[in-house]
């Protein structure tokens, strides 16, 4: 470990600390695996001078369900549920990604129906992941209020999905061939009843965080992330547009209906943490727009093309595909021999790359800016740890 | 006597060593420890969503219970809401803050991972079969996830739990772990109806039944 030479005068005037007479030494802190900012079981160990963050490493591992390997041992359809428990925010996203890459092999037809539901659902999951990150970056902050209002209106979304997909959190609905079930007859009304709702909610989230003052001066200027760090690390979603490129695979790959609707791209101009939260809160204006075009022409036809026992045989080869979910790019990549179960399967996680902007965002920030840094990633730590 | 050991619900009782103690005190105590359990904010994956935050949020609001007050140190919580899927390389944590906690102390395993390994149980080479195999569980409430209703079933279950078990008369006396899984046939709205109905029971507590109670249970006691 190199002793770093400084002293407070020196470090104020940014003098060269070299012959300072007065030393300080670098020391360690364990940030985890139990602490409450970490959003589950991450372990962050950290180099410190002082106030001053030198180093941040990430320590994995302490959530690993082997996801991959397990998904070896079932046919496709019994692999999509699992991908539920991977970034649990955005399951009928991640549910989204594996059936896609196993139609696109399959070469399994869908309608217009599907889509339009399966686009409308993640939408709205959007939304909700979001309102969620919104209360808890709150909470990180120091300001309970945010946690209260985002799960308030987090729970209607729920209902909304309760009636149609009968979970609140663990979706398993978009399936290879279609979706589980059909929208409940009170789906379209329930939305739009949501959305006039949310939208009169809306200035009160920027009441309270977007236009506070103090939100603005704490969260500006911290956590830069350059946009070419950002591409080199890998950071995708919000991380990456925050940074100012406008990656969105709704745009560049349109999927399902994303196509046919009209929206924004919001990026983000310098990458700090305030451009993130911006990001995130025009993007819940983008979605409630995407969910508002779409509601009302939900096409005529069936929700499910192949029978429920039906086995699935994908050719030999290698399938990709991805998806855009409320954090980033997932990718699911397929090795199959032929049979009616993956060969290999590996998921491209957003959240894992996401993580690792954080050592490019800390160092040589405040430790007491570390915990916003963190929140405004927004990661799920059992997508890193699959 | 005076007032207060009048109408106190309890007794003095006099000990080996000439000192005395206020026994059905143990009752009291055992009320507002089941009533205002603190849990530990500890949640490792899906469950916690939904256990730590969804019932802690404004519809659902744990605060009704008095289990409000989530600490993120386990030497100030009371209560391990095991809330997602324990793995190989957090066992040893999870059983470092069982032990740093101060007794009384109870444990909740929320959802089926924290039961059996739930999702993961079969062909997952690191997933722990259940948190009860590391530290010892009190409730378990099934579910994956459970609703924040069979949360608040189970939470209900434990301050059950706690009033009726361990107490200064019979220390050591610990209840067998129960399954607390919502009854066949029972409807949401059934349990909704049976938390208002608690609620509007156990936020008031009327003093003078109390102390007729505590009265009764003394005279009991005299007759020993
Ligand atoms: S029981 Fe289900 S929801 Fe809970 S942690 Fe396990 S997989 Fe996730």
């Amino acid at each position: 470990m190199s002793v770093h030479v400084s002293t407070l005068q020196a470090r104020i005037t940014g003098e060269s600390t070299a012959s300072s007479p007065l030393s300080t030494e670098e020391y360690f802190v364990n940030m985890g695996p139990q602490h409450p900012s970490t959003h589950g079981v991450l372990r962050l160990v950290l180099r410190l001078d002082g106030e001053t963050v030198r180093e941040v490493v990430p320590v994995l591992g302490y959530i690993h369900r082997g996801i991959e390997k397990m998904g070896e041992h079932g046919n496709y359809r019994q692999f999509v549920h699992l991908v539920d428990r991977m970034d649990y925010l955005s399951a009928l996203a991640n549910n989204w990604a594996v059936t896609m890459v196993v139609e696109k092999a399959a070469k399994m037809e869908t309608n217009d129906r599907i889509q339009a539901i399966r686009t409308l659902v993640c939408e709205l999951q959007r939304i909700q992941s979001h309102q969620l990150w919104w209360g808890v970056f709150g909470m990180d902050l120091g300001g309970f209020t945010p946690f209260f209002y985002g799960l308030r209106d987090r729970e209607q979304i729920c209902d909304i999905f309760e009636k149609t997909i009968g979970a609140r959190l663990t979706m398993n609905y978009i399936q290879p061939g279609g979706v589980m079930f059909d929208i409940h007859p009170d789906f379209v009304k329930d939305v739009k009843a949501f959305l006039t709702y949310f939208k009169s909610k809306m200035p009160e989230y920027d009441a309270l965080m977007t236009e506070n003052v103090i939100i603005q001066e704490r969260l500006r200027g911290i956590g830069k992330l350059s946009a070419e760090r950002a591409i080199a690390l890998g950071a995708t979603g919000p991380v990456l547009r925050a940074s100012g490129v406008a990656h969105d695979l709704r745009k560049s790959e349109p999927y399902g209906l994303y196509s046919q609707v009209d929206f924004d791209v919001p990026v983000g101009t310098v990458g700090d943490c305030w451009d993130r939260y911006w990001v995130r809160m025009e993007e819940m204006r983008q979605s409630v727009r995407i969910v508002e075009q779409l509601i009302d022409n939900i096409p005529e036809g069936k929700t499910f093309l192949v029978k429920p026992a039906a086995k699935i045989k994908v050719p030999a080869g290698v399938h990709y595909s991805h998806v855009e979910t409320a954090r980033g790019v997932l990718g699911v990549l397929l090795v199959s021999n032929g049979k009616d179960a993956p060969y290999r399967i590996h998921c491209r996680t957003p959240n894992f790359n996401n993580l690792w902007c954080i050592g490019e965002m800390a160092t040589g920030g405040r430790i007491g800016d570390l915990v916003a840094m963190l929140s405004s990633i927004d990661i799920v730590v059992p997508d890193i740890d699959r | 006597m005076g007032v207060i050991t009048d109408n106190l619900p309890g007794v003095l009782e006099p000990l080996p060593g000439g000192s005395v103690l206020v026994t059905a005190v143990d009752q009291l105590i055992n009320w507002s420890r089941s009533n205002s359990l603190w849990p530990l904010t500890f949640g490792t994956s899906c469950c916690a969503i939904e256990m730590m935050m969804a019932t802690g949020a404004a519809r659902h609001d744990m605060a009704r219970f008095g289990a409000e007050v989530a600490r993120p140190s386990p030497r100030q919580a009371d209560l391990l809401v095991i809330a997602g899927t324990i793995v190989k390389r957090m066992a040893p944590r999870l059983r470092t803050l069982y032990e740093q906690m101060a007794e009384p102390r109870y444990v909740m395993a929320t959802g089926s991972c924290a039961i059996c390994g739930g999702p993961f149980m079969y062909h997952s080479y690191t997933t722990i079969r259940g948190a009860d195999e590391i530290i010892p569980v009190d409730v378990y409430v099934p579910g994956c996830p459970p609703r924040p209703e069979a949360f608040f079933y189970g939470l209900l279950t434990l301050q059950k739990m706690i009033r009726e078990g361990e107490s200064i008369r019979h220390p050591g006396e610990r209840r067998r772990p129960v399954l607390a899984a919502l009854p066949e046939g029972m409807t949401l709205d059934d349990i909704r109806k049976e938390m208002q109905d608690l609620l509007s029971h156990d936020a008031n507590v009327n003093m003078t039944d109390a102390a007729a109670e505590g009265a009764h249970y003394s005279a009991e006691l005299k007759d020993f």
